[in-house]
């Protein structure tokens, strides 16, 4: 079963330029598509407000979850020292350092990290956005397209339950 | 009838040559000019540890007191290249220790330097006067304490960028009570927290400090005690100014400040609390070169500062600039030569600060002599480009990151070419140039037909096809280094342009399409060069000929191919087998 994982962005976005052909990775597990349909998400989850995503989101397992800092490998070509200073100011700046952790390594390579960050990321493609980068995972409630074509928030339901109806999974940015 | 003066008098002359360019020269009028130039060469540069080795260096000219070495190719510092690559300085520290007993300056950089090697330095140059570690890595604070205790002459430690293995704060402690001689300490780059009462004392006790970059351990309550102790500092650079504001820490450090008579460059302000800012406004017509790239600073604070700076000729700021400030950079800086933008949230799909191509375009109209540009941003036109053409034919290095890889001309959707050959063909005496954006093979021949005096050009995400790199190696004259990821440039324009290749110093190629076919034939037809490819995936062998090599690294030498390469390098050698290590 191929997992599609797709972002919901806040707003309009320009028809973008088609660079799949240069970073199309066909070994990953998940198809990065860009998203057709966002109204419906709107409409059905419209009214749920701090929807608390599960902790371990084991589901993210099965996701490779990216090594480097930012989606590519050296892009935005900015040394080490000044790439300190972003998570500096990010980690003062609103996100709590309560999830779980993951490790990022600057070098690039697979393996052991030397360093740990404080946010769970995930490799993502956004519409209109050419390249795939990393977002956070907190700030987005994770939801998922069943065999009946409906989706619904991903919850307390047991894994083997839901690997059985899951067919499509949908990251959506809070308040959206 | 035959002139001939005596050597001595030649040498006395040759003396006043500085630059190697004007020393090469003179080594290539005559035998006798050659041997005696040789021997009274004491500075040496070496662009390229791999182009050459110890010993051709120390045969050549043995009589050397000064050494710069680069080691590593620049897009090192983004990661692209893996670790364990190279450029270990062991064997030229052990080398110069046996040839070179009155060596006095080492300047290293993108090079791996051990404790070892640090430790070496310190005990077989008894006149060692300068250290430069510049973004060097392989190196802990043991090998600074040997520095700190054996280097009795030392002038200057600058460890820049370095990457250091913070044992502890407590080589600073190892600098012996009777040591003067200190002139410049750069040490913003360890993370220890040094001993307050060493850090003081040894600024007491050395008159000719001029230059003082702390680290960020050193909080900002202390500042006014070492600022009053050196009040000659010609640059300083502060730690983290995150303490909460009091009245006593401001009044003291204003107090401490309008004691340096003689500051001309800030730095450091990591994490600042804005309200500090105002404690420098009486340095700051003095100050020509200010270093803001770590503060968190709003605009509003920024430019407060900024308006008092009316001699800054060079300004490093992060993007919460914005348009306005640098609107107002413009104005109250008119000498300014150099503007260097940094992204503060470069991960995040939004702008997070209104900066955009106006203010780029604003500071080239109202800084008549800015030469240097270097400016991370969201969107660009080609209109702006043009102007910025216009307004600044004077520009020598230009440097533009458009975050958003190939992004277009926001206004009209086409590629950016005509901009950047706008800037090509204004800006005639460029020598630096990275592109950026949605760039078709059109901007190559501009900058083909254009770009004489180009030495440098980095490239990515750029171009259509080989055409591109074909006009780049034929046509830009002066081209020494030249780096290239994602672009789709392949095995003709290399093969095409191989005799160029030995003009330059290096090439450096990554995620383009250069099959390993054309690596080996490159290799085998050109004797001069290294032709090293760097492949994570195992032996290039163990594939077909007609796949692309992950990375290329090209280069002119005259030492051979490396003896010390990793499992992941492979040199193309001229019996077209594949060479390990």
């Amino acid at each position: 079963m191929k997992l599609q994982l797709k972002l919901a962005l806040p707003s309009n976005l320009d028809e973008g330029f088609d660079l799949n052909y240069r970073n199309e990775d066909q070994e990953e597990e998940e198809d990065c598509r860009l998203m057709k349909k966002k109204r419906s998400f709107d409409e059905t989850f419209e009214e749920i407000k701090n929807v608390e995503i599960p902790r371990t989101l084991s589901l993210l397992d099965h996701i490779d979850l990216c090594d480097e800092e930012d989606g590519v490998v050296g892009w935005p070509p900015i040394n080490s020292w000044r790439k300190k200073i972003c998570h500096h100011h990010h980690n003062r700046h609103g996100c709590n350092a309560t999830m779980n952790y993951v490790t990022v390594e600057n070098g690039g390579r697979g393996g052991s990290g030397r360093g740990r960050s404080n946010y769970m990321y995930v490799k993502v493609k956004m519409e209109g956005v050419g390249i795939a980068r990393k977002e956070k995972v907190q700030g987005y409630k994770l939801t998922y397209q069943d065999k009946e074509g409906d989706w619904l928030l991903a919850g307390d339901m047991p894994w083997g339950t839901f690997i059985k109806s899951v067919q499509r999974l949908k990251l959506l940015r809070n308040g959206h | 009838m035959v002139y001939s003066f005596p050597e001595e008098v030649l040498e006395y002359v040759f003396a006043f040559l500085s630059s190697d360019k004007d020393r090469n020269a003179v080594s290539l009028v005559c035998k006798s000019w050659y041997e005696i130039e040789r021997w009274c060469r004491r500075r040496v540069f070496i662009g390229n540890c791999y182009a050459v080795s110890p010993q051709i260096m120390i045969r050549r000219f043995p009589e050397v007191r000064a050494v710069k070495i680069k080691g590593k190719p620049h897009f090192a510092d983004f990661n692209l290249v893996p670790e364990r690559w190279g450029a270990y300085v062991y064997p030229w520290i052990s080398a110069m220790a046996r040839s070179y007993p009155w060596l006095e300056e080492i300047k290293l950089k993108r090079m791996v330097v051990t404790d070892e090697s640090l430790e070496l330095i310190s005990k077989s140059f008894k006149n060692f006067k300068v250290l430069s570690l510049s973004s060097c890595e392989g190196f802990t604070t043991d090998g600074l304490s040997s520095i700190a205790a054996n280097c009795r002459n030392l002038r200057e430690l600058d460890l820049r960028e370095s990457e250091v293995e913070d044992l502890s704060g407590h080589w600073l402690s190892h600098f012996p009570d009777n040591f003067t001689s200190l002139v410049s300490l750069n040490m913003s780059c360890l993370g220890s927290e040094v001993s307050f009462s060493a850090l003081e004392r040894l600024i007491s006790r050395c008159p000719n400090l001029k230059t003082l970059r702390l680290n960020r351990a050193v909080p900002v309550e202390k500042l006014a005690s070492l600022l009053r102790r050196a009040p000659q500092l010609v640059e300083f650079g502060t730690g983290a100014c995150s303490t909460e504001i009091r009245t006593d820490i401001f009044s003291n450090l204003v107090e401490a400040f309008s004691g340096c008579k003689h500051l001309e460059s800030l730095s450091g302000f990591w994490d600042v609390v804005p309200a500090y800012l105002p404690a420098m406004y009486c340095v700051c017509s003095r100050i020509t070169k200010l270093n803001l790239s770590y503060a968190t600073v709003q605009s509003p604070d920024l430019v407060e500062l900024i308006s008092q700076c009316s001699n800054l000729k060079c300004l490093w700021v992060l993007d919460y600039i914005e348009d306005a400030g640098l609107k107002a950079l413009s104005s109250y800086c008119k000498d300014l030569q150099e503007l260097r933008v940094f992204p503060s949230d470069p991960y995040s799909a939004e702008p997070n600060v209104s900066l955009t191509e106006q203010g780029l375009v604003t500071v080239s109209a109202g800084c008549p002599k800015l030469q240097s540009v270097l400016y991370f941003c969201r969107q660009m036109s080609n209109a702006a480009l043009i102007a910025i053409a216009r307004n600044r034919p004077n520009l020598l290095r230009f440097r533009l990151c458009i975050i958003e890889p190939q992004a277009p001309d926001y206004l009209t959707l086409e590629p950016l070419d005509t901009g950047f050959g706008a800037i090509v063909e204004h800006c005639k005496e460029l020598r630096r140039l990275s592109l950026s954006g949605l760039l078709t093979d059109r901007v190559f021949e501009y900058i083909g037909t254009h770009a004489k005096k180009l030495e440098m050009l980095s490239l990515a995400f750029a171009g259509d096809s080989d055409l591109g790199l074909h006009h780049v190696l034929s046509g830009c004259e002066s081209l020494r280094k030249l780096e290239i990821r994602d672009c789709p440039f392949g095995d003709r324009a290399l093969l095409a342009n191989a005799a160029k290749l030995e003009t330059m110093r290096s090439l450096w190629m990554s995620s383009c399409s250069v099959s390993y076919g054309a690596c080996k034939l490159l290799g085998q037809k050109m004797p001069n060069l290294n032709v090293e490819v760097i492949d994570e995936r195992g032996p290039p062998d163990s594939r077909p000929e007609s796949i692309s090599v992950e990375k290329l690294y090209v280069y002119r030498t005259v030492a051979g191919p490396r003896a010390d390469k990793p499992d992941f390098v492979w040199t193309m050698d001229e019996d077209g087998a594949l060479r390990f290590s």
